[in-house]
């Protein structure tokens, strides 16, 4: 088992990954962190699960993705929280907003479907294999590398309108 | 040979096994359509990386590095675990309500307004003043942006016990959730909420600022829907009785 400093730096050291991660699936940013927290605080209730040699990574992803599945089950009340003039602040993506590529692709991804939009970014952003993302998804492969190709075909479609800008 | 749009993906990702690996880099040498529907995912790959990168250079908010260390945010204080039975607690959650503890210290002074909002007797945190007078009278729908408290939902516990959310305005605002117990307004969670530090006119939205243990807290608590404008005004005409 890691000891509890070990856990803390890999944690640290996976920070930026899991907040990108939680980006892709909440818009805004600040929904987004207090998903990541949220995931680090269950984290860190259960580490005595976390086998020494499992990667962290797609533990920590699994983590923060069903937190997700979770807030949006709970959205639905969420929403009630407090009175309709309240509605959540969109503060969506990139800082240097002048990027229009950028935008263009975190706009094609959020129009994914959750499915896709997890495969995509697991695999394609975070660089998981196959097999790694399916795990954090709980899925067999065949459903993961199904959803990944019909969220990239998707992709392909939305961002042929907006070709890259050519370097 | 024909591949699939799915084994042309694998092939760019690097996850096709070896024998259709090698059949489709023969192909490919004389099949420009397939070298182009190859690069085609190799592009839309390094498009979306390119796309995130800037997201990894961001400085981590002080909030996540402190939750790493199992500091829950010092002021989150659950009070009573979920629909009253024993919970195993972990160690985060102690240092949280060691917090609490602190909290009842400190808690006077960053209340609004000169009328206490909070009480505590045999160490359980009250509702009163003016924020009692709200959870007993104020509807959900009352609220304006100036009201000093908000109320949120209204719902039942298993036990059929009422309670409510609520948000305190002020210059540090407090979000909980209270239930009504022998008449009184008894709180089962209370945490901080980012509201109060923004800036005099930057409004922000209280649903965004919401603690998660607050609405965790709701979502323990909370058995069936929560309550319509009809029901909580009725609960209400009938004082909150279960």
């Amino acid at each position: 088992m890691r000891t509890s400093a070990e856990l803390h730096a890999q944690l640290v050291a996976l920070l930026p990954k899991l907040r990108r991660f939680a980006r892709t699936l909440a818009r805004d940013v600040h929904d987004a962190d207090d998903l990541v927290q949220l995931a680090i605080e269950r984290a860190l209730g259960r580490a005595a699960q976390l086998r020494a040699d499992a990667p962290l990574a797609g533990w920590m992803f699994g983590i923060v993705r069903n937190a997700w599945i979770d807030e949006v089950r709970a959205r639905g009340r969420r929403s009630r929280l407090f009175a309709p003039e309240e509605a959540a602040e969109q503060v969506s993506t990139p800082a240097d907003t002048g990027h229009a590529d950028r935008l263009a692709v975190h706009e094609a991804l959020s129009r994914l479907p959750e499915e896709q939009r997890s495969a995509v970014a697991l695999v394609l952003i975070e660089g998981l294999s196959y097999k790694e993302a399916a795990h954090v998804l709980d899925v067999p492969v065949g459903t993961l590398t199904s959803r990944l190709a019909r969220g990239r075909t998707a992709l392909q479609g939305m961002l042929a309108d907006s070709p890259e800008p050519q370097a | 040979m024909t591949f699939s749009d799915e084994t042309v993906m694998a092939y760019a990702d690097g996850e096709l096994e070896p024998q259709l690996r090698a059949e489709l880099e023969l192909a490919m040498a004389h099949d420009p359509q397939l070298a182009r529907r190859v690069a085609a995912q190799r592009a839309l790959r390094e498009r979306l990386q390119r796309a995130f990168e800037p997201e990894l250079d961001e400085p981590v908010p002080e909030q996540l590095l402190n939750a790493v260390r199992g500091a829950t945010s010092s002021t989150v204080a659950p009070l009573r675990g979920a629909r009253g039975t024993r919970t195993t607690w972990s160690w985060p959650q102690w240092s949280a309500l060691a917090a609490s503890f602190v909290l009842g210290a400190v808690l006077g002074p960053l209340l609004p307004g000169p009328s206490s909002t909070i009480s505590t007797r045999d160490g359980q945190l009250l509702a009163s003043g003016r924020l009692s007078r709200a959870l007993s009278q104020q509807l959900a729908s009352d609220a304006s942006p100036a009201s000093p408290v908000h109320i949120g939902l209204s719902f039942r516990t298993r036990d059929g016990t009422y309670c409510r959310s609520f948000l305190l305005r002020g210059s540090s605002a407090l979000a909980g959730v209270a239930c009504r117990d022998q008449g009184e307004w008894r709180l089962q969670v209370l945490a901080g909420t980012a509201l109060g530090a923004a800036p005099e006119g930057a409004y922000r939205p209280a649903a965004a600022a919401m603690p998660a243990a607050v609405t965790q807290a709701v979502d323990a608590l909370i058995t069936g829907e929560p309550l319509d404008g009809p029901a909580e005004a009725a609960a209400r005409d009938r004082g909150w009785r279960r």
